[in-house]
């Protein structure tokens, strides 16, 4: 049992690297807004909306990773 | 998380406890299910500022509302515009109402979960992902209802090659089966994973600062991180109720129009 203890924790340390997916993902539809913007200054307030909703599914994906891992750490 | 005894550590997962205050007992079916505990407190305390924040900023009715009421003006103006840019088309304004409903529950409940020693209703996954589900076979039931078996057109994209669309077609399907959990899951996943971090975090820094006056003065600088953590989580709250709503708006379009 100790040992099935030990596997969780270590799997719950080592499902924690899918957030790598997330962070990259958030840095690429920011620097995304940023090229466009730069282009085009007055498509700010329309590009706005949309780099805030690809940073949310961006987070979603790398946070379904994290829930694996509090599933492991605080399961019964 | 049933802590029968009373043990020193509290486990950081404490906050997401729900407890019983007025139970429901009854006789020959187990009916505990309709008992008062802190959920319904909190969607009773939702409720009240929902309520409030419409009813109480008025300005007795007139035409020209007070100061209170152009926020809430301003929220209705951009859901409004959001789902008329979303589901354009004939039928946006049967659907207005239920986004700006799922829009202005969400949006409340993740706020009233930012205070201190507060419950967060939107961290439950039973709860969050019934919901979307429900959403989701809604949207569906809706499709079939309007195009009939020409539902199953959404799975083909437009212009692919006829050798590949049976391959399509499943991914396609996959794809739209799991909109049902995973709308629900990004909400929850979101505001449980922060409040999670917050609660570690602090425990950790009263742990640090508890120690002597050196750590206690030292104690600030992981202190204002916590802060910028609290920022964050304020605008994520306020960012995923957004994105449930724009998302529905999406799969109502999708369901509706079909391409």
């Amino acid at each position: 049992m100790q040992l099935v203890l030990a596997a969780k924790y270590i799997g719950a340390g080592i499902s924690t690297i899918g957030l790598l997916g997330a962070g990259i993902g958030i840095a690429i539809v920011f620097a995304a807004l940023i090229n466009g913007v730069s282009r085009n200054p007055s498509l700010k307030d329309t590009l706005f909306p949309f780099a805030i909703l690809g940073f949310a599914l961006s987070e979603a994906t790398g946070l379904f990773c994290l829930m694996i891992s509090f599933l492991l750490l605080y399961g019964s | 998380m049933l802590n029968l005894l009373n043990t020193y550590i509290n486990s950081p997962l404490d906050q997401f406890e729900i407890r019983v205050f007025l139970g429901f007992v009854s006789p020959f079916y187990d009916l505990s299910c309709l008992s008062f505990t802190t959920f319904s407190l909190y969607t009773l305390i939702v409720l009240s500022v929902i309520l409030g924040l419409n009813l109480l900023t008025n300005n007795n009715g007139k035409i020209v509302g007070s100061r209170w009421l152009v926020s809430q003006e301003a929220i209705y103006d951009t859901i409004l515009n959001m789902v008329k840019g979303q589901i354009s088309g004939k039928s946006w304004g049967y659907y207005f109402p239920l986004i700006y409903t799922f829009f202005i529950f969400i949006f409340t409940a993740n706020l009233i979960s930012m205070i201190p020693y507060s419950f967060a209703l939107t961290s439950h996954l039973v709860f969050i992902v019934s919901l979307s589900t429900i959403i989701w076979l809604g949207a569906t039931i809706t499709g079939f209802y309007r195009h009939g078996l020409v539902f199953f057109s959404l799975f083909v994209p437009t212009g692919t090659p006829l050798p590949l669309v049976p391959l399509l077609v499943l991914i396609e399907l996959l794809s739209y089966i799991a909109r049902a959990i995973s709308l629900g899951l990004r909400l929850m996943a979101n505001i449980l994973a922060g409040h999670l971090l917050m609660i570690i975090l602090a425990g950790l820094t009263l742990n640090l600062m508890s120690i002597n006056i050196f750590t206690l003065v030292f104690g600030f600088v992981p202190l204002a991180g916590i802060l910028a953590i609290l920022c964050l989580e304020f605008a994520i709250a306020m960012i995923q109720s957004y994105v449930w709503a724009i998302l529905t708006c999406s799969y109502l379009k999708d369901s509706l129009y079909l391409h």
